[in-house]
C-alpha cells in the first residue's frame, strides 16, 4: 500500500522523505523475489536515478554493493543497467564508479536477464551514441554469455545480431584520413567486435556437439552480414593501421576458426550452411569475400592454389555480377577489380565460346555494359573498358567472334559499338600475320560480323551524328579491310561478300548523311531567321516595352540551349558530314585503284602472253 | 644463374626416376602427368567423372619446395573430379586414383599451371609434384541447386557445345526405378518440351548440361521424376524417385535469342505461350514455368521500335508473369509469386489479377496485412470483385487467429522468464533447498499452463 502510495516520479519526493524510503528499502529486502511487482522494480530505478542525477553515485555502488541488499540487487538490479550506460557516457568524473556498479550488477544478477536488458540499451541507442555504448556493452556482453550454462548459441546470435544491426547505421568512411579520425567510431566498434567473436571462436573450433555447431552458425552469419556490411562499403586498404581492413583481417581469421573455409564458401555453395539471408545479399557478402581474397590477398596463402583459372572465373562471376548491377561506387569499384583479378589469371586467347553460354557471363555482360553506358562516375567507366578488352584478350577466337556478335546486336550503344568495331579491325590484323588465320576472322563467318559491324540501326533513318562512334571506326575498318584486300580475295566467297556489304553499307550511308545534313542545315537557317527576327524585335522593342517582356518565355520554350551554343552544334555537326562523306570517298578510291590495279596486272598478263604467241 | 642449372638438373633427375617406376596415366602418351604408387586402394573402386572427391594433398617445387599443402591448413580438399574445377593434372590424375591410394603425380607445365606459373609461388613453365591421398568420393555432382538431379557421368561427351532450350535431341534412355527397368527406348524430344514424349523433367532440365556422345546416370528426385501422380503407365506410384541412364546421341541447337530479331521472337513468343498454357492446363506446372520463362528471358531486355511491337513485347511480359505467377501458386513458391506478381504491378499498377495473386500468396506466407492491403487494391481497381471481398475476411479471420496465437506465445514467455528468474532466485537465497528441483518444475509449469488458459480466453 505504502507504494500506491507514492507520486508517479518520486525522483524528488523520495529524496524529501527518508523515512519512507528507508521503509520501501527494508520491505524490499524483505519481500522474496517472486512477490517484486513491476511497480517496485520501476520505483527501485526511479531511486537510483535520482541518485545518479544528484550526483551521488558514489553513494550508489555502496548501496548496490551492501551484502545486506544482495538479494534485492540479485531481483531488481538489471533496470539499472539501462541508466547507469546512460550515466557512463555522459559522466566522465565518476566513470570509474558508475563501471564498478555496473560490473556489480551484472556479475550479481542472473545472466539471462543482463544479457537481455543489456541488449535493450543496445537496441534503444541512438545513431549519434551507437559507438560509445557498444564499445561499452560489448565487454558485459561476452561476461555474461560466458556465465550461461546453456543456450549459449541462442544468446549470442541475438547479441550478434543487434550488434551488427547497430553497428550498420553508422556511416562507413570512404577514404584513409576518414578511418584513421573515425569520426563515427566504426573502427572502434569493430575492434570490440574483434575481440568479441575470438572470445567464442576459439571455444567454438575445440568441440563439436550441438551447442557448438548453432554456435558455429551464429559466427558464420555474422562474419557473412559484416562482410556485406560495413566492408563491401569500406576501402580495405591493406595495413595495421585501417581499422577495417583489421576488421576484414578478423572476419577471414573466425571463418578459419570455425572451420569455413573460404574456398568452399565460394566455390561449392550449393551446400547447405544455414546462413540466413536473400540469395543477392549473400552473393554480396562472396563478392566481398572473393575481393578479399583475390584482389588483396588476405589469407592467400590458405586458399588452395590448384583451381584452375577457368573455374575460379566462372565461379566468380556471380559475385561480380551482383557487385557491378549496384549503384554504389565502392560496389562497382570492388566488382572492377574482382573481375579483373579473375580474368588475369587466365591465358590469352584460352578462353572457349562455352563461358559465353553460362547464364553468370550473361549477366555479368550485361552488367558490365551498364557500367560502361550508364554509369556517372568516368573512373569506373574507364576501368569498366579495361576490364572489357582484357576479356577480350583472354577469350579465343570464336569466342571474340561471337562476343563481339553479341554486344553489336545487343548493346544499343554506338560508343560500345565502335570500341567492338576497332577490336574487329585488331582481331583482322592480328588474323593476318602468318600462322594466325582463322575461320573467325578471315574466313567464312566474318562476313556475318561485318554485316553487323556495316549496319545502320535505323536503316537510311538512322540519325548519323548519334551513331557517329560506330560509323566513324566502321568506315576506319572498311578502309583497312580494302587496303590489305590480299587475304581476303583468296576466298572468292568472303570477298563477294565484303564487297556486297561494302557497296550497300556506303550507299545507305550516303543517303543517311545527305538527309542529316538537309535538316542540319534547315535547322541552322531557321536559327539564323530567328537570329535576325530577335534582333528586328530588339530593334523594335526600344520603341514598345511591351515585346521585350514576352521574348523570354519564348525563347524559353524553344530550346534550352543559347543561340551560340546551338549554332556551334550544328556547325560541328555539318563538318562531322562532311568528314564521313570524305572517308567514304576514300574508300571507294582505294577500291578503284586496286581494282586498277588488278586490272593492269591482268591487262598485263594478257600482254605478256600475247607477246609469248607473238614470240613463237 | 647456378640454382636454374641445379633447378634443371633437379628436374631432369626427377623425371628419370618417375619414368623408371611410374607410369603416364595422359590419354596422350605424353608423359604429361607420371603417377607413382606409394599406397595401394582398398577395394579398387573409382570416382566417375562429377563425383566429388575428397583428399589431401601437398604440392612441391622439383625443388622440394612446398607451395600448397591442405594437411598444413588441417582441412582436406573437396571438388567434383573431372569437370575443370581443378588443374588438368588433377582432373586426369584423381580419375585414376582409388579410394584409399595414395600417389605422387610428376606433372608438366602444360597439365598443371602453364607458362604463367603463380605469381610469387610457382615459377613460369615448371614442373610440380603431388602427393595426394583419395580419402573418399560422393557419388555424382548435384546438377541443380534443390540437389534434385545428381548426374554421374559414365563416358564423356566429345564435343563441348551443349543442347539449349528448343534443341531436338536424339536420346538413348533407361529408366529405372527402385532397380526395376521400366523404359528402355531411343527418343526424340525438344528440350523444354519433354513432356510431350512421356520424359521426366529431370531428364529435361539436366540435358543443357550433357554433351554429345556422353553417357551419364541420373538419379532424380520425384518432383523431377514423376511428381506427386506417379506414373501408371510405368506402374510408377507417387512420391517415386527415379534413375535414368542417359545417352545423348545428336541434336541440333536452337536459335540463342540474340541470334534472332524482333519479328522472330515475337512469333515464337506466341506459340511458346500456347505451349506453356498447353502445359498448365494439363496440370504440368514445372512445364509451363519453363515456358514462360523462355519468353520472359528472351523478350525482358528488348524495346520495341514501333509503338505497336512495344505494346506487343509489353503484352507478352505481362501474360507471362501473370501465367507465372499463377503456376508458382500452384507448386506453392510463394516468393517467386510475389516477384512475377511485383515485376507485373510494376509495368501496369492497377492491374487486378497481379494484385490478387500477390494478396494470395502473401496471405499464404502468412503476411496478412500486406495481403490484406492488395486485396483492398484489388477492389479499388473492380469493386465487383467478390473473391476479393471474400479474401480480405479471411485475412481478417486469420489476422485475429494468429493474434490468439501470438499473445499465447509471449505470455509463456514472461512466464517463462520470470519463473527462470524465481528459480535462480531461490538458489542463490538457499532457501527450501531440499526439497527445490522437481517439486518445483511441476508446480511452475502447472501455473504457467494455468495462465495459459488465462491468455487465451
Amino acid at each position: 500500500m505504502v507504494v500506491k502510495g507514492l507520486p508517479e516520479r518520486p525522483v524528488a519526493n523520495v529524496m524529501m522523505n527518508e523515512g519512507k524510503v528507508n521503509d520501501l528499502i527494508q520491505r524490499w529486502r524483505d519481500t522474496p523475489e517472486e512477490e517484486l511487482t513491476p511497480e517496485d522494480r520501476e520505483h527501485f530505478m526511479d531511486l537510483a536515478c535520482s541518485c545518479l542525477a544528484q550526483g551521488e553515485s558514489e553513494r550508489l555502488l555502496m548501496f548496490l554493493q551492501d551484502d545486506k541488499n544482495r538479494r534485492m540487487v540479485h531481483s531488481m538490479g538489471c533496470v539499472l543497467l539501462a541508466p547507469l550506460m546512460k550515466e557512463a557516457l555522459k559522466n566522465e568524473k565518476s566513470w570509474d564508479r558508475i563501471q564498478s556498479a555496473i560490473t556489480h550488477v551484472t556479475t550479481t544478477c542472473g545472466p539471462d536477464e543482463v544479457l537481455r536488458n543489456l541488449l535493450d540499451v543496445m537496441e534503444d541507442t541512438d545513431a549519434p551514441s551507437i559507438s560509445e555504448t557498444l564499445v561499452q556493452v560489448v565487454p558485459h556482453l561476452e561476461a555474461g554469455l560466458l556465465r550461461l550454462t546453456k543456450g549459449r548459441a541462442s544468446w549470442l546470435g541475438s547479441a550478434l545480431r543487434v550488434l551488427h544491426k547497430q553497428l550498420t547505421r553508422l556511416p562507413v568512411p570512404y577514404t584513409e584520413e576518414m578511418e584513421k579520425e573515425d569520426q563515427w567510431g566504426l573502427g572502434r566498434c569493430c575492434h570490440a567486435l574483434t575481440t568479441f567473436t575470438q572470445a567464442f571462436s576459439g571455444e567454438v573450433r575445440n568441440h563439436e556437439d550441438g551447442e557448438r555447431r548453432e554456435m558455429k552458425t551464429e559466427l558464420l552469419n555474422f562474419c557473412m552480414r559484416s562482410l556485406r556490411e560495413p566492408l563491401l562499403e569500406a576501402p580495405l586498404t591493406p595495413g595495421t593501421t585501417t581499422a577495417m581492413w583489421l576488421f576484414a583481417s578478423n572476419i577471414t581469421a573466425t571463418l578459419v576458426a570455425i572451420q569455413e573455409s573460404a574456398a568452399d564458401l565460394l566455390f561449392f555453395s550449393t551446400m547447405k550452411k544455414n546462413i540466413q539471408m536473400d540469395k543477392n545479399q549473400l552473393a554480396e557478402s562472396k563478392g566481398c569475400l572473393a575481393y578479399l581474397v583475390f584482389v588483396k590477398q588476405l589469407d592467400a596463402e590458405r586458399f588452395p592454389i590448384v583451381f584452375s583459372p577457368e573455374f575460379v572465373l566462372r565461379r566468380n562471376l556471380e559475385y561480380i555480377h551482383q557487385l557491378l548491377r549496384s549503384k554504389k561506387e565502392s560496389h562497382v569499384l570492388k566488382g572492377l577489380a574482382l573481375f579483373e583479378k579473375s580474368l588475369e589469371r587466365a591465358q590469352d586467347n584460352s578462353l572457349l565460346v562455352t563461358l559465353l553460354e553460362v547464364k553468370s557471363f550473361y549477366d555479368v555482360k550485361q552488367s558490365l555494359l551498364q557500367v560502361l553506358t550508364e554509369c556517372p562516375m568516368r573512373h569506373l567507366r574507364e576501368s569498366g573498358l579495361t576490364v572489357l578488352q582484357l576479356l577480350i584478350n583472354k577469350l579465343d577466337a570464336e569466342a571474340k567472334h561471337k562476343l563481339f556478335g553479341n554486344l553489336l546486336k545487343t548493346s544499343k550503344h554506338p560508343g560500345v559499338e565502335g570500341y567492338i568495331v576497332k577490336n574487329i579491325r585488331n582481331q583482322v590484323e592480328f588474323s593476318m600475320k602468318p600462322g594466325n588465320a582463322t575461320r573467325w576472322f578471315l574466313g567464312t563467318e566474318f562476313v556475318s560480323l561485318l554485316r553487323l559491324a556495316f549496319s545502320l540501326p535505323q536503316g537510311t533513318e538512322t540519325n548519323v551524328l548519334h551513331d557517329m562512334d560506330k560509323i566513324m571506326e566502321s568506315l576506319n575498318l572498311l578502309r583497312y579491310l580494302l587496303i590489305r584486300d590480299k587475304p581476303l580475295r583468296s576466298n572468292a566467297d568472303v570477298w563477294e561478300g565484303v564487297c556486297g556489304i561494302k557497296e550497300e553499307y556506303t550507299k545507305m550511308l550516303r543517303v543517311c548523311i545527305s538527309m542529316s545534313r538537309f535538316f542540319y542545315t534547315g535547322e541552322l537557317n531557321e536559327l539564323r531567321d530567328e537570329h535576325k527576327l530577335k534582333a528586328r524585335a530588339a530593334r523594335a522593342s526600344t520603341c514598345t516595352r511591351t515585346h521585350l517582356q514576352s521574348q523570354p518565355v519564348k525563347r524559353d520554350t524553344m530550346s534550352k540551349m543559347s543561340p551560340e551554343v546551338r549554332h556551334q552544334v550544328l556547325q560541328s555537326a555539318l563538318v562531322t558530314f562532311d568528314l564521313m562523306e570524305s572517308l567514304i570517298a576514300r574508300t571507294e578510291e582505294i577500291a578503284a585503284e586496286k581494282n586498277h590495279d588488278r586490272l593492269d596486272a591482268s591487262a598485263l598478263f594478257c600482254l605478256n602472253e600475247q607477246k609469248k604467241r607473238q614470240m613463237f | 644463374m647456378t640454382t636454374d642449372q641445379d633447378l634443371s638438373m633437379d628436374g631432369a633427375l626427377a623425371a628419370a626416376v618417375f619414368a623408371a617406376k611410374g607410369i603416364d596415366v595422359t590419354p596422350k602418351k605424353d608423359q604429361g602427368i607420371i603417377k607413382v604408387f606409394k599406397r595401394h586402394g582398398h577395394d579398387g573402386e573409382c570416382p566417375m567423372i562429377g563425383d566429388r572427391v575428397t583428399i589431401h594433398y601437398t604440392g612441391s617445387l622439383l625443388t622440394g619446395k612446398k607451395f600448397d599443402c591442405s594437411r598444413d591448413r588441417k582441412e582436406s580438399f573437396s571438388f567434383n573430379v573431372g569437370k575443370g574445377q581443378v588443374l588438368k593434372a588433377w582432373d586426369i590424375g584423381v580419375l585414376s586414383m582409388q579410394r584409399g591410394e595414395v600417389c605422387t603425380l610428376l606433372c608438366k607445365p602444360e597439365y598443371a599451371y602453364g607458362s604463367a606459373g603463380n605469381p610469387d609461388k610457382i615459377p613460369p613453365n615448371s614442373s610440380v609434384l603431388f602427393e595426394i591421398e583419395l580419402l573418399k568420393f560422393e557419388l555424382g555432382e548435384t546438377l541443380t541447386d534443390d540437389g534434385g538431379i545428381i548426374r554421374r557421368i559414365k563416358v564423356k561427351g566429345d564435343s563441348y557445345l551443349n543442347p539449349n532450350d528448343g534443341s531436338v535431341v536424339d536420346v538413348h534412355l533407361e529408366g529405372s526405378c527402385d532397380s526395376r527397368l521400366f523404359d528402355i527406348r531411343d527418343v526424340s524430344f525438344v528440350v523444354s518440351e519433354s513432356e510431350d514424349k512421356g520424359v521426366p523433367l529431370g531428364v529435361d532440365r539436366a540435358m543443357d548440361k550433357i554433351q554429345k556422345g556422353e553417357c551419364c546416370i541420373l538419379y532424380l528426385s520425384s518432383k523431377y521424376g514423376f511428381g506427386r501422380k506417379g506414373k501408371p503407365e510405368f506402374e510408377i506410384g507417387p512420391d517415386k524417385d527415379v534413375v535414368y541412364e542417359v545417352t545423348l546421341k545428336d541434336f541440333k541447337r536452337a536459335k540463342e535469342p540474340w541470334e534472332m530479331d524482333l519479328h522472330e521472337k515475337l512469333k515464337l513468343a506466341s506459340e511458346i505461350k500456347h505451349k506453356g498454357n498447353q502445359y498448365y492446363k494439363a496440370g504440368h506446372y514445372y512445364h509451363a514455368v519453363i515456358q514462360y520463362q523462355r519468353i520472359v528471358s528472351w523478350l525482358e531486355m528488348e524495346f520495341g521500335k514501333a509503338l505497336e511491337q512495344q505494346k506487343m513485347i509489353n503484352d507478352f511480359l505481362l501474360s507471362s508473369h501473370l501465367n507465372l505467377a499463377l503456376c508458382f501458386l500452384r507448386i506453392q513458391d510463394f516468393s517467386l509469386v510475389v516477384e512475377n506478381c511485383n515485376k507485373v504491378i510494376n509495368l501496369d499498377a492497377s492491374n487486378e489479377k497481379a494484385l490478387y495473386r500477390r494478396g494470395e500468396a502473401r496471405l499464404r506466407r502468412n503476411e496478412f496485412s500486406l495481403a490484406m492491403a492488395d486485396f483492398q487494391l484489388v477492389l479499388q481497381v473492380n469493386p465487383a470483385n467478390r473473391a476479393a471481398h471474400h479474401q480480405i475476411s479471411t485475412c481478417q479471420s486469420k489476422m485475429k487467429e494468429y493474434h490468439e496465437l501470438d499473445k499465447k506465445t509471449y505470455a509463456n514467455m514472461f512466464q517463462k522468464f520470470a519463473e527462470r528468474d524465481t528459480k535462480d532466485g531461490r538458489t542463490k537465497r538457499k532457501r527450501d533447498e531440499s526439497v527445490r528441483s522437481s517439486k518445483n518444475n511441476e508446480l511452475g509449469i502447472k501455473r504457467r499452463r494455468s495462465q495459459d488458459r488465462l491468455s487465451c480466453q
